[in-house]
């Protein structure tokens, strides 16, 4: 329930603040009404701490003996021709990066949660980014993903070892097993995350909401485990430490056959050709709309190619025609993290920005100074981006 | 007809902006401005029932339409006006020309007609204005002959010519008013009859995307059930019973046009630097171009609020009302236009920008369905009738509501349109006293201070109340910053123009001088540069660089 | 076949603005909207009647003037609409709503699919639809772009990482949905509108669906907004103009300075 006590002093403050509108001020007293949904914004501007939003007692659940932090492994398939019909998704490896760090922080283990139909020694790489203990679910029915067959399965684990904290990739598939997980679990779930850390001893987790025009922390206190999804490309991916070795834990699982209620028909893989896909590349050569021509998007490949990246393109160049929506970066395409992003053409909607703000080094050609992507951008060129690509190409190549 | 409820309303609002969203592009309005070409495609979307069904708002739900109320009908021609004035007009025609119907007609005209043009998705005209015939139809020329046969009266033969009517090539339905043997009268005149032909569309200077045309009837027969209300000489009676109502329309033109060109002016303002800082960060530019103009059409909103659900309260004619409503918006729209021409300097000035469109299309705001002096005159006519009936009373009484408004509540600018109100009674009641008003300058400009004065009140008490009409785009801070602005500006106006006027048409102002308070006044304006501050700072948030 | 399709009403982010000093949000002239994946799921929803004729039943929860985006749904063609509006569902996070969307399930009786858009845009968790399916102990089907009913069987195209797959499934099953690329979102005409207000609205309280008070708000909610702030600026790039060869060996200074090529 949310209060105005007598401290309120009519100023007026929170009702511009108000997400909802659900504050208007009454005979110098703000009254709120029923659109209010407990957001706690108009509390953090109250000068006089007027408002309350008062909690209900903490759950009365026993939280003690839950340790430890889990890292859900996401496999994925590989090539044709590959040994093994799977391998680890590399968001996997993140997830054990900041894993890590919060394990250490909280003086507890890390452990990897594996299922899979066949382990291929993947205990070896998942120590080698620090976790210290698989635990291995191996069964024939885990073939491949299946949302009420890993679900079961995960919360069987985590009835069973009581972890405090787990992650998952914000994948496809991480977004589809970890709400059942938790709503199950009757858990909290905070969705892609950018950080994380530990807080009094809690998960703090950061995320963006609003598409991306506000930030929250939040903070799971009454249940366990404290669950996240984090989007890949986000976390910072430790050195791996060759030979140190996870203590691999067998988990025995029953899973009925019948419990296959989504079964897959048809699976296409779609594989770029020409190159490393966007979301892994290092280096990143994107262009916009001030990219003007196909022909202008070709020079762009060329850099690519001399600077050995993978092209991206804003949604309006998307739009016009210049470039496939695969190589579409932003909010409704991929979110990127290279280490170098050259935005040629691109003014920075922040629709674009989203999904490239997290770049290493971000260097931005543009005719306009005022453009949005120079405030993202660490060095910005006041320039046509159509003159100066060819200009760049002819210097690469004389060296 | 009450209006609907707001999410309904709202619905149909979304469905009309994401309509033109995807189908009235600015290239596509200029490409048909430049070729003064009627976009016939997007009326018919328009009036189709599985697409939007516009017209369908003027038809009760009796004879197949959506039963909108006046409060409907302002905010869709408020949004239409948005997207452009020549489309909006062609709805608005069809509204208009369907008004004589609703209005007049008999029952069973009504299930005929009406049935037809929601069915039918007719397109309609209005055809009133002929050469020597304007808002004056004294000179009506147009007649409609008795036809007997056998002796009783079977129906009329139409003769003459109407110009600049909106729809007037294009339309299937044609209300044209005739002078019949009883008196001046509406008929129903349908495109295909013969003798009736459309002349070639006007070259005009704005609102090119409105089909205007002259219409020639030369013995155009039609039967007698298409004399609409079936008894001759009632059409002027007619059409003056909608005038609070048309007028409103077009109040409603001019507040979303000239919204529409406030907030280019805003968005282009941040992104335009010149002299180390955004345009949008010099009072010099904000306040003289572009916040006295928001300030303005959100006075006129109030206003055209206010009336819009008096009437659909059940309230008959407002005709004063509807005029104040058409008089402000239309000439705040208009003036709102031209600076955003001068806000966007040489881009303002070419094509490539939506603005000088704009200013084109809104002149004809404050022209058709009555001038802005004939809008002047009849405010004038309107409210003397009221000072003359209450012995100065009028606007004393409303002073004093003002009064005990600002003591509730000192953020609303009551205190200054009070002051306002207090000044034109004064200045009307000195014009009385001298016989001033048989001067017509002194008339029409009455008519200008009464508009300031009634905005200004209907303006305070809009920004007193608890919760906003759901139109309104700002907060409370903004909403009554705005009303303050407005109430100081409009005290200033009467109380330094009205004893000046009086004097310039006499040889005293008596106690003029001190009845309205100048020096009040002038302390009222206190607070007015930290008020524009404010409501130029909301205005950016309000309406971001895109 | 009965379908109930969830939609939410959330503020349009593209016009959300954000005051950097408080850090909050600047609500006032922000339109509020239906969600677009909902929009998608309704119209997805109304393609399915067409073909089958199925009763579709359209769900949203929210506070009273949510009742727009189920409106909004019955005007596209649904044939009844529920709002679940409560104090008691202020506060909750997607445990609590899906717990509550569930319950409102229940409440409806047989119900053979449910649609859901894979997100809302105010929130981007994609975890209610989930959640729901969950706690109806149903299967789900997240990221479909296309449904199609054959006999017993329902056949989807879903998004995976790095591609597509075809799944088969049997009611009662959820579906997510994502907006296909040739996608146009369909809005009601004027008359649809009107009509709409003739067809079947309930509003349920947290009693009528049956929701147990402890399981709901910020009470039932597991997740808690510890805070909200605006989004970290970066430092002001160092900003170059010149002519394009001055652009270029800017670049390529750059480049050898952050090692990307050599000296």
């Amino acid at each position: 329930m949310i209060n105005v006590s007598k401290k309120c002093i009519g100023c007026n403050k929170c009702v511009p603040v108000c997400p909802f509108a659900a504050i208007q001020l009454i005979d110098r007293k703000a009254v709120i009404n029923e659109a209010c949904t407990l957001c706690g914004a108009c509390v953090q501007v109250c000068p006089v701490q007027a408002i309350e939003i008062a909690r209900e007692e903490a759950s009365t659940r026993d939280l003690t003996g839950h340790k430890g932090v889990w890292v859900f492994v996401e496999l994925m398939q590989t090539q044709a021709g590959d040994k093994h019909p799977h391998k680890i998704r590399p968001v996997t490896f993140e997830l054990l990066s900041i894993g890590r760090r919060l394990a250490d922080e909280l003086g507890e283990e890390l452990s990897a949660i594996l299922l899979t139909d066949k382990n291929a020694g993947f205990e070896k790489e998942l120590g080698s980014y620090g976790a210290d203990k698989v635990y291995l679910v191996e069964n024939p029915e885990l073939y491949e993903y299946n949302t009420d067959i890993f679900s079961t399965a995960i919360i069987a684990l985590a009835h069973r070892h009581k972890p405090a904290i787990m992650l998952y990739g914000a994948t496809i598939m991480g977004r589809d097993l970890a709400p059942r997980v938790a709503s199950s679990l009757y858990t909290g779930l905070t969705a892609d995350c950018t950080a994380l850390a530990i807080k009094d001893g809690l998960l703090l987790q950061s995320r963006p909401a609003f598409g991306g025009n506000i930030m929250a922390d939040i903070l799971s206190p009454n249940s366990r485990p404290q669950m996240a999804t984090v989007r890949p490309n986000v976390m910072k991916l430790a050195e791996p430490i060759y030979g140190k070795v996870a203590l691999t834990v067998r988990e025995d699982i029953k899973i009925d056959k019948s419990l296959r209620r989504v079964k897959v028909l048809e699976r296409e893989l779609s594989r770029e050709t020409g190159g490393a896909k966007i979301e892994e590349a290092r280096i990143i050569v994107s262009g916009g709309r001030g990219m003007k021509t196909k022909a202008g998007f070709k020079q762009l490949e060329e850099l690519c190619r001399l600077l050995g990246g993978v092209v991206g393109a804003s949604r309006g160049a998307v739009d016009m025609g210049l470039k496939e929506k695969s190589h579409q970066v932003g909010q409704s395409g991929t979110t990127v993290s290279p280490k170098l992003y050259l935005a040629f053409g691109i003014s920075g909607a922040v629709q674009h920005i989203v999904g490239m703000k997290s770049s290493d080094v971000i260097v931005a050609v543009n005719k306009d100074p005022n453009a949005p992507i120079f405030n993202v951008a660490k060095y910005g060129v006041v320039g046509d981006a159509h003159e100066i690509a060819p200009k760049l190409i002819e210097a690469l190549k004389k060296k | 007809m009450p209006s609907m409820d707001a999410i309904s309303r709202n619905l149909m609002l979304d469905s009309l902006k994401a309509y033109a969203r995807k189908n009235i592009s600015h290239d596509f309005v200029r490409e048909k401005d430049q070729a003064n070409e009627f976009p016939a495609g997007i009326l018919k979307d328009m009036y189709d029932h599985s697409i939007l069904g516009v017209h369908l708002l003027m038809v009760p739900e009796e004879y197949g339409g959506v039963s909108g109320g006046t409060y409907d009908i302002y905010r869709i021609c408020e949004t239409l006006a948005h997207i452009d004035l020549g489309i909006a007009t062609a709805v608005f025609a069809t509204f208009l020309g369907t008004d004589p119907l609703n209005v007049g007609g008999t029952e069973d005209q009504k299930k005929k007609w009406l049935q037809r043009i929601a069915k039918e998705n007719l397109m309609v005209a209005y055809a009133a204005t002929e050469a020597d015939a304007g808002s004056d139809l004294v000179n009506l020329r147009t007649r409609a002959e008795h036809v007997l046969k056998n002796g009783a009266l079977a129906g009329y033969r139409i003769t003459g010519n109407k110009q600049w009517i909106s729809n007037g090539g294009v339309a299937d339905l044609y209300t044209v008013l005739a002078l019949a043997p009883g008196g001046p009268s509406w008929f129903l005149v349908e495109r295909n009859m013969e003798g009736f032909v459309p002349g070639k569309h006007e070259d005009k200077h704005g609102i090119r995307l409105s089909n205007t045309a002259g219409l020639s009837l030369d013995g155009v027969y039609v039967p007698k059930e298409n004399l609409i209300g079936e008894v001759e000489g009632r059409g002027l009676l007619q059409a003056q019973a909608v005038f609070g109502y048309t007028r409103l329309m077009v109040a409603a033109f001019g507040l979303g046009a000239g919204w529409e060109a406030v907030e280019q002016a805003v968005r282009y303002s941040q992104q335009r630097i010149q002299a180390g800082g955004p345009l949008s960060d010099k009072q010099g530019y904000t306040h003289k171009l572009i916040v006295p103009h928001a300030v303005r059409l959100e006075a006129a909103r109030a206003y055209i609020e206010e009336t819009a659900n008096r009437l659909d309260g059940g309230e008959h004619g407002l005709q004063t009302e509807g005029s104040i409503a058409k008089y402000s918006a239309t000439e705040a729209g208009n003036r709102a236009a031209e600076d955003a021409i001068q806000a966007l300097g040489g881009y303002g000035y070419t094509r490539d920008f939506p603005v000088e469109k704009i200013k084109r299309d809104i002149k004809i705001t404050c022209i058709y369905e009555g001038t802005s002096e004939i809008m002047e005159m009849t405010i004038y006519r309107g409210r003397w009738q009221e000072h003359l009936k209450t012995r100065g009373r009028y606007y004393a009484d409303i002073a004093d509501r003002m009064d005990a408004l600002h003591d509730r509540n000192p953020n609303v600018g009551a205190r200054s349109a009070g002051l306002a109100l207090r000044a034109l009674a004064a200045v009307m009641e000195e014009c009385r006293l001298q016989k001033l008003t048989r001067h017509q300058t002194v008339t029409f400009k009455l008519g200008r201070f009464i508009a300031l004065a009634e905005q200004a009140y209907v303006f305070s008490e809009a920004a007193a109340k608890e919760k906003y009409s759901e139109s309104v785009r700002f907060d409370v801070q903004a909403w009554q910053a705005m009303a303050r602005i407005f109430a100081r500006d409009a005290a200033l106006a009467i109380a330094a123009e009205g004893p000046a006027m009086v004097l310039g048409a006499s040889d005293g102002a008596g106690g003029l001088y001190s009845a309205v308070n100048m020096e009040e006044v002038q302390a009222a304006q206190k607070g007015m540069t930290a008020d524009m501050d404010l409501v130029a700072a909301k205005l950016k948030q309000t309406f971001k660089a895109k | 076949m009965h379908i109930a399709v969830f939609v939410k009403q959330v503020p349009d982010t593209t016009e959300v603005k954000i005051n950097m000093e408080t850090g909050t949000l600047i609500r006032a002239g922000v339109p509020s909207i239906v969600n677009p994946y909902d929009h998608f799921a309704l119209q997805a929803a109304m393609e399915l009647k067409k073909a089958h004729g199925c009763r579709v039943t359209v769900i949203s929860m929210g506070p009273p003037q949510a009742r727009s985006v189920v409106q909004m749904g019955l005007a596209l063609g649904a044939d009844d609409g529920v709002l679940l509006s409560d104090m008691a569902f202020a506060g909750s996070d997607t445990w609590a709503t899906s717990y509550a969307l569930a319950k409102s399930v229940k409440k409806l009786g047989k119900v053979d699919l449910l649609l859901a858009g894979m997100q809302a845009i105010d929130g981007d968790t994609a975890q209610t639809g989930p959640g729901v399916a969950q706690q109806l102990g149903i299967p789900q089907v997240t990221f479909c772009e296309k449904i199609d009913v054959d006999g017993k069987k329902i056949i989807a195209r879903r998004l995976i990482d790095g591609g597509h797959e075809i799944v088969e499934a049997k009611a009662p099953v959820l579906f997510t949905m994502i907006m296909p690329k040739d996608y146009v979102p369909r809005y009601p005409s004027f008359p649809d509108v009107h009509a709409s207000l003739k067809k079947p609205f309930h509003v349920w309280s947290a009693e009528d669906i049956g929701a147990e008070k402890r399981y709901l708000g910020l009470k039932g909610s597991p997740t808690q907004v510890a805070r909200i702030y605006p989004p970290p600026l970066r430092e002001k790039a160092e900003m170059t103009s010149g002519t394009a060869q001055d652009a270029v060996e800017k670049i390529l200074a750059v480049m050898r300075r952050e090692h990307f090529i050599g000296e």
